[in-house]
């Protein structure tokens, strides 16, 4: 399996590989062993046979909120990485093909690298002078602050892939500048902003700082509903791990999609390999 | 205006909006007394605040568990993500399915991170403290010795991955005309990576390491989901330590004013890191 040229170092690296495995597999398949045990079952560690049941899965799926749970992630997380590749592409473009934004470039690192300890303060505190604590509206806002910035740092790096000569060509062809972005430019980076698009998806989908502090009710999100599993007062370790994995399922399957693109765009045109 | 302001005017509105005007708040927020209990009596204080936080032995201690949190996570995923990395690139078979299973825990929601863990080492019905305990080793994950430790760990097991990936990409594009002048000169695979592999590869692994250490500065959701900064505070980080002044004890300037420190001491440990690198590659150039 290994391109080693010594025998005991095929062997020790297919240990080392193995063990990983195991360690990264373990966690996802004894939740989902947790997910599908019955309930008299519970509290029991070492039960690894038992009847399967899917009372767990019944009951978060139809009795509980996760469902809306998923509904509002999923409309927060949707509608921020729309605005975020609206406002990221054109401006992508420009600071990759125009002379003077090379400070602009780098504060744009800056900027997806600013701690949410300081803008939840005033993230809360005019959502709450404007009553909208506990709406989607309010959580989209505060994700535009890490999703618009990490959207935009990936796409300067597929637009810098780009070469000029394309859009040149298009404007000797009578394009515009503006339609040479549009019609030209875009399209050829699409597989990047695809990653871009699905990276900003999953970053936000997956955030509880901002969306515990700003969500309540009718609007929670699914990390803080998976949060909510596990109070003071005991946890119910099977519906948990049916919110655990329906929270991660998905975005994993995203992640195949882009993991190609993902060191590209995190260079973000700054890192040359 | 210029088309190249157009295009760019969207992004600086939005910035503008959810990054500029929040800092500037946040700002005002920390050089008053502003407590969300007492929002009619805002009291200017000057410094006041930075005054209390930089003497307060809570945010002190937050910051000490912080740093040691960060030098510690840092460190382990650097050493086993290079590991994995070179074991990887020698990978031939099951290439593509080994390498996507293993990055996969970087992409899911920390907090479900931080309960499976708790789940499985709850020291009364967690599996692995079970098996432990049958062979005779019982451990208490979170209790006041290890629990920084675990927590540690478990950001080990989740970015881990972000090091193989980075890792992966660079050790893939370096040239192969070096290794194989090493092959013929008769280079052990020590020497070899040593002199070799480690040389090229420095730039990729500070972006690593920058990119990473401020990601693990923002330490939240494990510190929420298993111990919320206990025993005692043992565990209590500083993304915790403000959100507990800020959003239990209603002590928005004090909160705001520890936020800034975070990024005052950021700031120290990002520039120190990129210096330390620049000057040890200008001093191995000049040899």
């Amino acid at each position: 399996m290994f391109s080693f040229s010594s025998r005991s170092a095929r062997i020790a690296a297919f240990f080392a590989i193995a063990v990983a495995l195991l360690i990264v597999l373990f966690p996802f398949v004894w939740v989902f062993l947790e997910s599908i045990k019955p309930a008299s079952f519970g509290g029991k560690p070492d039960v690894w046979l038992f009847p399967p049941t899917s009372d767990n899965w019944n009951n978060v799926l139809l009795q509980s909120d996760v469902p809306a749970n998923i509904l509002n992630s999923f409309v927060v997380a949707f509608s921020t990485v729309a605005i975020a590749l609206l406002v990221g592409c054109p401006a992508a473009y420009a600071f990759s093909r125009f002379r003077g934004y090379q400070g602009a470039r780098y504060s744009i690192l800056a900027a997806e690298m600013m701690p949410p300890a300081i803008l939840i303060l005033p993230f809360f505190l005019v959502l709450y002078h404007l009553q909208m604590i506990d709406s989607l509206a309010g959580v989209i806002a505060a994700h535009l602050s890490f999703v618009v910035p990490v959207v935009t740092w990936f796409l300067i790096g597929f637009f810098d892939e780009v070469p000029r000569d394309l859009e040149n060509q298009a404007m000797v062809d009578g394009y515009t500048r503006f339609q040479a972005f549009y019609k030209v430019i875009l399209p050829a980076v699409r597989p990047g902003i695809g990653a871009a698009g699905v990276f900003g998806f999953v970053l936000s989908w997956n955030d509880l700082f901002y969306a515990l502090l700003l969500t309540g009710g009718e609007s929670r999100t699914l990390p803080v509903a998976i949060a909510g599993y596990w109070t003071f007062r005991g946890v119910d370790m099977g519906k948990m791990a049916v919110a655990i994995l329906i929270a991660v399922i998905p975005v994993l399957i995203l992640s195949f999609f882009i993991q190609k693109h993902l060191v590209r765009g995190i260079g973000g045109g700054a890192v040359k390999y | 205006m210029q088309l190249k302001h157009r295009l760019v005017l969207p992004l600086a509105l939005v910035l503008s909006a959810v990054m500029l005007y929040p800092v500037a708040f946040s700002f005002w927020i920390s050089l008053h007394d502003y407590r969300l209990t007492r929002l009619d009596d805002v009291r200017w204080v000057g410094f006041e605040n930075y005054k209390f936080i930089a003497t307060d032995p809570g945010f002190l201690n937050a910051m000490g568990n912080t740093i040691t949190f960060v030098i510690g996570a840092v460190t382990l995923e650097l050493i086993l993500g290079l590991g994995l990395a070179i074991l990887l690139q020698r990978l031939v078979r099951f290439q593509n399915f080994i390498r996507s299973t293993l990055l996969a825990p970087m992409f899911i929601t920390p907090i479900a991170v931080g309960l499976m863990f708790r789940f499985l080492l709850n020291s009364e019905l967690g599996v692995i403290s079970h098996y432990l305990g049958e062979i005779g080793i019982t451990v208490d994950w979170f209790g006041p010795q290890l629990a920084l430790f675990s927590i540690i760990l478990i950001d080990v097991w989740q970015w881990t991955p972000f090091m193989v990936l980075m890792f992966l990409a660079g050790l893939e594009s370096l040239p192969k005309s070096p290794f194989e002048a090493a092959r013929i000169d008769g280079a052990s695979a020590w020497l070899t990576f040593r002199c070799v592999t480690l040389p090229m590869l420095r730039p990729v692994i500070t972006v690593a390491i920058i990119i990473r250490a401020l990601d693990a500065f923002k330490v939240f959701e494990y510190v929420f989901a298993i111990t919320r900064g206990g025993p005692g505070d043992a565990t209590e980080t500083i993304m915790y330590y403000i959100y507990q002044a800020g959003f239990r004890f209603f002590r928005m300037g004090e909160a705001a004013a520890a936020a800034f420190m975070l990024i005052a001491v950021i700031l120290v440990l990002v520039i120190a890191l990129v210096k330390a690198t620049k000057s040890s590659t200008a001093g191995r150039n000049n040899v």
